[in-house]
């Protein structure tokens, strides 16, 4: 495991006018990352995943609880630990007036390169990520995906065996979104472990191995995202009828009908096999006498998993 | 430790190179109020002439950029507390107390160019100076920034607003220049504010420079002025170097 934390807990005090204020931003969360996995942190804004992973960097010492972040304790050995990580913040943490190759040699040479050495790791980065052409441009005239390759660049200077990336995505277009993930993929085939944490359910479910649901400061899930999606069922019915509660209990007398959830008024009942199953859901609507007002069926995804452990959906709590 | 101070310290130098225009526009405001309002002290001065109002005039006019400028230099720092840089380097392998003391030496430096060229400016319009007076005048500049500039980053990172910090620097200026005597001296008020102006650490910077510049090298004035600024330097780079450690809350 280069992961291993146990109960994690960190509250801020906060002095204000109405006397002081703990915020509780996490509160007891285990975490185990494989070697060589990309392991996500889902969750809606402010449930704790930064904090978290600022936790298992060094930035911030957790209030109560344990980490060992690549053989190493985050409090009391914390230089060990800095040496064997890269980390890239949600806003990059880049001069944004200097050239993006003047802030990966001086992160080389920090991380105890040679000027020399330093000039040829530079160059391996800069190829790999295609910032070759343009290393010499200040930071601020380079647009947002070149930006966050940079800082990509930056955190993997030391040739860490763990990265963390915190909203790694956040504010990219589609087009630099799925060549960022290509190059998080990239990572894993060198065998780099990346921890990363988002609010978005198609980059957790498609970039992951393993993640954990996280929400109010713990954690609500854990697995792989095939292995959380089949714990519900592979598909939903999204349903709105005028009489909620006659198609509930109509719903619920259907053996092949898992669970049901509410969502923003419409009901969602989970099944396996659902194009098969739907014909006989229609037709037992249709014998309750329940008038459909609409109805459609997906593959059941991430939400689904964080509406069944939180009563909430992910698109709302974000 | 050494080597990671040199680091940040060559690339804050590389910022400023780029950009040497900001750092000459601030030696505007002394170069003016040489030009503007040394003249209208030739008659204060004993001799009467333009020599010895800037024998008086140009120490305070230097320190001026110290306060002026070191004072301020914490608002690049509050950009990084936002833009993650200093997050960044805080998981580094860096030495953290090499990332406030790079910074510090650059601005150190900076303040020193700024006084040679305000000095030349001086020489120009009729100052006379020996070389060792000029040599510990530039050394008194980088011991005033190693103050002003420490302090600024401190200030900057526990306030870590910019409207804040600019109010709070904004507030201390004007009564810090005044109670220094950078523009007159103290000694020409009366005893309360002598008494007052003895608390203002650019008090002691502004009479060793009015020592070293009337060639009074031995004059007490200057130790005194050396020792006050290495104490609070000192205090001051503690605190602001603490204050990143608390970055994270």
């Amino acid at each position: 495991m280069i992961i291993e934390a146990r109960g994690l807990r960190k509250t801020f005090t906060r002095r204000g006018r109405g006397g002081t204020e703990r915020i509780e931003a996490v509160r007891g969360i285990d975490l185990s990352v494989a070697e060589g996995e990309i392991f996500a942190a889902l969750g809606p804004n402010g449930a704790g995943k930064t904090t978290t992973v600022r936790m298992l960097a060094t930035f911030t010492a957790p209030t109560e609880g344990t980490a060992t972040v690549a053989g190493h304790d985050v409090v009391r050995q914390a230089a060990k630990v800095r040496e064997r990580i890269g980390y890239v913040g949600q806003t990059g943490g880049m001069d944004d007036n200097a050239p993006g190759l003047d802030s990966l040699l001086l992160a080389a040479r920090i991380a105890g390169h040679s000027r020399k050495q330093a000039a040829v790791r530079a160059d391996e980065l800069l190829a790999a990520f295609s910032l070759t052409e343009i290393a010499r441009r200040p930071l601020k005239t380079l647009s947002g995906g070149q930006k966050r390759r940079f800082a990509l660049a930056v955190g993997l200077v030391n040739r860490p065996p763990l990265v963390f990336l915190d909203e790694p995505t956040t504010g990219l277009d589609p087009q630099n979104r799925a060549n960022l993930w290509q190059e998080v993929r990239a990572l894993r085939d060198q065998g780099t472990s990346v921890l990363l944490t988002t609010h978005y359910l198609d980059e957790a479910d498609a970039l992951c191995d393993r993640l954990v649901i996280i929400d109010n400061g713990q954690v609500v899930a854990e697995g792989t995202p095939q292995g959380l999606k089949k714990e519900i069922a592979g598909d939903v019915v999204t349903l709105r009828v005028d009489d909620q509660a006659a198609a509930l209990a109509l719903l619920a007398a259907q053996p092949y009908i898992k669970e049901t959830q509410e969502r923003d008024g419409a009901l969602l009942a989970y099944l396996d096999d659902g194009e098969r199953n739907l014909t006989g859901l229609l037709r037992a609507l249709e014998a309750g006498g329940l008038a459909i007002r609409s109805i459609s069926l997906d593959r059941a995804t991430l939400d689904d998993v964080f509406l069944r452990h939180t009563g909430r959906s992910l698109r709302d709590a974000a | 430790m050494l080597r990671h101070t040199a680091l940040f310290f060559g690339h804050e130098l590389r910022t400023v190179l780029r950009n040497p225009a900001w750092a000459l526009i601030g030696i505007m405001q002394p170069v003016l109020y040489l030009l503007l309002f040394a003249p209208l002290l030739t008659t204060t001065t004993r001799g009467g002439t333009m020599g010895e109002a800037l024998r008086m005039f140009t120490p305070g006019a230097m320190m001026m950029i110290a306060l002026f400028g070191s004072l301020f230099t914490g608002f690049a720092m509050i950009n990084e507390t936002r833009n993650g840089v200093l997050e960044r380097l805080a998981v580094s392998q860096a030495w953290r107390p090499a990332i406030i003391l790079g910074r510090v030496l650059k601005d150190m430096l900076v303040l020193a160019c700024q006084a040679l060229l305000v000095m030349g400016v001086a020489v120009l319009m009729g100052l006379r100076l020996s070389l060792a007076a000029a040599l510990l005048m530039l050394l008194l500049m980088a011991a005033t920034g190693l103050f002003a500039a420490s302090l600024s980053y401190g200030l900057a990172l526990a306030i870590r607003d910019e409207n804040g910090l600019s109010q709070i620097v904004q507030f201390f200026a004007l009564p810090l220049t005044l109670l220094a005597g950078m523009l007159l001296p103290v000694s020409l008020g009366p005893q309360w504010m002598q008494t007052v102006a003895r608390f203002n650490p650019l008090y002691y910077a502004v009479e060793a420079g009015r020592s070293l510049f009337a060639e009074r090298l031995t004059d007490s004035t200057i130790p005194v002025a050396f020792a006050v600024f290495f104490v609070l330097g000192a205090l001051t780079l503690t605190w602001s170097v603490r204050s990143l450690r608390k970055l994270a809350g």
